[in-house]
């Protein structure tokens, strides 16, 4: 079986004279564990590898995949990719990247959690769902108790010279609590990412998981009305992927952001701020390159509200004449690179949580929206979502708990509303948000 | 795809430690994408998957290990990751032997067949009928995909089935503006089968459907936040109905606790015009198959009968569990997850009320003709839907266009707040999420009303 770095390279040599031609190779051994009850309850393991093949020739670009192909597959992929590029429109700024250099983070990879024994990883979830199902009575059963790990590696190739790969390890886990009183069930949510298993602080995803269903209980329906809103990071890190879609410069490009021809202005208050850090560490996204090789960097996209710029891949620079920002993106090897976010955060403030639930008084603190991918549009900025939380009490104090609410506004108005910012950054997959407070939103509920 | 003898020998493997039964499942998927934007093509993509996911399986535990090789040593490795859920002793595999389909669902004409230029000019055919619509149109992406899935599934209580799933997909995306306002209208039919669906959907009419939507909504206003009636046009009901009802009657979020209909079978919890059903029996139809994901044939189960809770849907580990058949609920994304319990073409039966009679007999409420989707609590029951189309309706009659606006409530009230159901049954195709798996999904319905519900909305 041939390396995966091999692999690309052999993609790579099979380009003809004025083809540009780029492999990206990744693999992955995953191994996840569910307890349920004190028993395992699914186990399960895979390896998996492929490579995706990007040809570009007379500025057509064909792209073209392939699970886990043998030396002959490689050479039919980059073939498949070819007669793809021909019946696509040129375009001038189809081009690869130039190899660059890249500077290596070796904390990426844990060898100790590379080599993991089964076994403690069974213990871990067990003990997790054990710990979610033991400290109130209210809560007996969870929905969901994942353990979940993997080791996986990338590898890029090109004709322009890329030649790099990089290794990494991740573990998660989740829990999903259930607490019920009389007929009455909520759920309560928590995870942490980490890159080996001593660093997930298991316990506090057990209790807070428990902490957040337990408080549901007895939630009412609120009246419609307009009020503070204080989103808690659960909640905040909901809305940060569509303003990550909006930051893209494909979307400006194409027509399809609210911030299209707005940099320079202010597009939010003065207490937000908002990064892209590829190469930050307390973010699981942190990379020593994007998904076409170029290196990763800190992206300051809001600063005190006012907008500086947006998020580029190779394409989009050139389209727009600037430098990549390190933000090629693929949904793994089956896809070609477009625009994402990396480690997207809301830069903290200096209040606590508790100093802004006391500017709320009376508003509603937020714990969870849904519908987000589908009640946000991420052209016009219109969004309505549901949610869930509770009413905020004199000082501060949190009061009975609410659902059944939605909350609707648009994000340029949301963000002229950010009153304050919490202290309290915390990442989420790979967003990050601090508790926020909003001036003033509609609540809708009876 | 693999012979005979390296399968039991798999499937041997698999029960080396007990468990109730043992399943491969082999898959090779070729799968064609194409990509117009701005005016563009931009990208054609194809791909070539294949692998294999052994389980082991007992009560709803189960071992679980998938590799991309079909090699004998990797599915051997494979059966043994997968056995390392259980500590029992060692259990036979029974002759296999092929299962026939009762329904099957063929490509009249394949689009493996077809030229990737005639497929790129369905593409140009949805951006030209798109920006001849109106002027108002600023952009169009159309994706086209098409995808050929071959399965082989075999079990230690011997069943062997084979099937080939053909499926194609036409989705345009109209972004109209008028004066700085935004405004996004999509739409995209999808078949199980070949490029005949276009006979009967063309992709000139795709296109057309999802500029009038955009720019139709360039005259919304903010949708009214409150309680009213809700009318939903064909399909959207469906849809409804497949988040906020269907998703609590999979049988494994029922065994969890975490479903709000658990235990109340036989009691009547949606309004009695209201019979819903799951089946994947229906040829050709989107979410259909012959056989699901562990080899059971599909079937057609009644979820509601007159409002009478009636069924759920099961998978294998479930319904062992339970002690019933599958209902042939078992599917998975691909090779890569083990089968969960997941719907299929889940619709609600046309009533006796005429649809223009449901709306002229609303005093004050929103008409919802798209749904951009939705998302529910099973445990709560609690759901929300973003609207992608909507009007208001005053006294009877269908008015101004309204954006932003959500559908917000819980399954058993809302569903019994259904006061009339109309004769012009559609459906809707999609894509549903859960646990990480997307799998293609069919929802369906006539027009409906809800007499009260939840808007969320940001206008007065």
């Amino acid at each position: 079986m041939l390396e995966l770095g091999d692999l690309c390279r052999a993609a790579v040599e099979a380009a003809r004279p004025g083809e540009a031609v780029e492999a990206f190779g990744q693999e992955a051994r995953h191994t996840e564990v569910k307890a349920r009850r004190g028993e395992v309850e699914g186990l399960t393991f895979s390896e998996s590898r492929g490579i995706g093949v990007r040809l570009i020739a007379g500025g057509r670009v064909g792209f073209a995949w392939a699970a886990d192909p043998s030396t002959d597959e490689v050479a039919a992929t980059v073939a498949r990719a070819r007669e793809n590029a021909a019946l696509a429109e040129p375009d001038e700024f189809n081009a690869l990247p130039d190899a660059a250099s890249t500077e290596p983070i070796p904390a990426l990879y844990r060898a100790e959690q590379a080599d993991m024994a089964l076994d403690r990883k069974v213990g871990l979830a067990l003990d997790l769902e054990r710990r979610a199902t033991s400290t109130d009575p209210r809560v007996t059963n969870c929905d969901d108790v994942v353990y979940g790990d993997s080791v996986s590696r990338v590898a890029i190739a090109s004709t322009a010279g890329v030649d790099a790969g990089y290794e990494r390890t991740d573990t998660w886990c989740v829990v999903v609590a259930l607490a019920v009183e009389g007929d009455e069930t909520q759920t309560g949510f928590s995870y942490r990412i980490g890159r080996e298993l001593g660093e997930l602080a298991w316990e506090e995803v057990a209790d807070e998981a428990v902490r957040r269903a337990a408080a549901m209980l007895g939630a009412t329906k609120p009246a419609s009305q307009k009020v503070p809103v204080v989103l808690d990071p659960f909640a905040g890190s909901s809305f940060l992927g569509v303003l990550g879609g909006a930051l893209s410069a494909e979307a400006v490009q194409k027509g399809r952001s609210l911030f299209a021809e707005r940099v320079g202005e202010e597009v939010g208050s003065a207490a937000f701020t908002l990064i892209d850090d590829g190469r930050e560490l307390a973010g699981p996204a942190a990379a020593p390159f994007d998904d076409e090789g170029a290196p990763t960097g800190r992206t300051e996209l809001i600063t005190a509200g006012t907008l500086n710029g947006f998020l580029h891949n190779s394409y989009t620079a050139r389209r727009g004449g600037t430098i990549s920002t390190g933000n090629a993106s693929r949904g793994g090897y089956r896809t070609s690179p477009g625009v994402g976010t990396t480690n997207f955060y809301v830069a903290p403030g200096h209040l606590s949580p508790a100093e802004l639930l006391a500017k709320a008084e009376g508003g509603v603190l937020i714990n969870d929206v849904s519908g987000v991918h589908s009640g946000a549009n991420p052209i016009s900025g219109t969004f309505s979502v549901g949610a869930t939380g509770w009413r905020i009490g004199p000082g501060g104090e949190v009061g009975e708990p609410l659902r059944e609410m939605t909350i609707g506004s648009t994000i340029p108005e949301m963000l002229a509303a950010v009153a304050a910012v919490g202290n309290d950054l915390r990442f989420f997959s790979s967003t990050g948000v601090p508790t926020i407070l909003i001036g003033e939103m509609t609540v809708a509920g009876v | 795809m693999l012979d005979r003898e390296l399968v039991h020998k798999v499937l041997s493997a698999a029960r080396r430690r007990g468990g109730a039964f043992a399943e491969l499942f082999v898959e090779e998927r070729a799968s064609t994408s194409i990509r117009l934007d701005d005016g563009k093509i931009e990208e054609l993509t194809t791909g070539l998957d294949r692998g294999a996911g052994v389980r082991v399986g007992e009560g709803t535990t189960y071992g679980y290990a998938y590799s991309n090789r079909l090699d004998g040593d990797a599915l051997l490795r494979a059966a043994e990751a997968a056995a390392a859920a259980f500590k029992g002793a060692a259990a036979s595999v029974v002759d296999l032997r092929e299962v026939a389909p009762r329904v099957v669902h063929r490509a009249e004409r394949p689009a493996a067949d077809v030229a990737a230029s005639e497929k790129v000019a369905w593409l140009r055919e949805v951006d030209d009928a798109a920006r001849s619509f109106s002027p108002e149109v600023r952009q169009v992406v159309g994706s086209y995909g098409d995808s050929v899935q071959r399965v082989l599934i075999a079990a230690s209580d011997g069943r062997w089935v084979e099937e080939e799933r053909p499926r194609i997909r036409l989705y345009a995306t109209v972004v109209a503006s008028r004066d700085g306002n935004i405004q996004t209208g999509m739409h995209g039919p999808a078949g199980l089968g070949g490029v005949e669906l276009f006979d009967r959907k063309p992709p000139r009419q795709t296109a057309e459907i999802a500029a009038k939507r955009a720019v139709t909504m360039l005259d919304s206003v903010p949708a009214p936040a409150g309680e009213m009636a809700a009318v939903l046009a064909p399909g959207c009901g469906g849809v409804l109905f497949h988040e906020a009802v269907g998703h609590p009657l999979e049988a494994d979020i029922v065994d969890k606790e975490a479903s709000v209909y658990r235990g109340r079978l036989g009691e009547t919890l949606a309004s009695t015009l209201v019979n819903g059903v799951d089946d994947a029996t229906i040829v050709n139809a989107w979410g259909s198959f012959s056989f699901d994901d562990e080899g059971s044939s599909s079937e057609r189960t009644e979820l509601f009968r007159d409002g009478v809770l009636s069924g759920w849907m099961y998978d294998r580990l479930r319904a062992g569990k339970d002690g019933v058949p599958s209902s042939g609920n078992g599917r998975r994304q691909s090779y890569a997850s083990p089968p969960i319990p997941r719907m299929t073409n889940t619709y609600i039966l046309n009533g006796t009320s005429k649809p223009a009679d449901v709306i002229a007999s609303t005093e004050r409420g929103v008409y919802v003709t798209a749904l951009a989707g939705g998302q529910v609590n099973p445990a709560t029951g609690d759901f929300v839907f973003g609207c992608s189309e909507a009007f208001l309706i005053e006294g009877g009659r269908v008015t101004t266009p309204v954006r932003g606006a959500n559908l917000i409530g819980q399954a058993i009230p809302v569903m019994s707040a259904v006061d009339a159901v109309a004769d012009d049954f559609d459906t809707w195709e999609g894509v549903c999420g859960k646990d990480g798996q997307s799998v293609p999904v069919g929802s369906g319905s006539p027009t409906l009303r809800i007499s009260r519900i939840t808007v969320g909305g940001t206008g007065a």
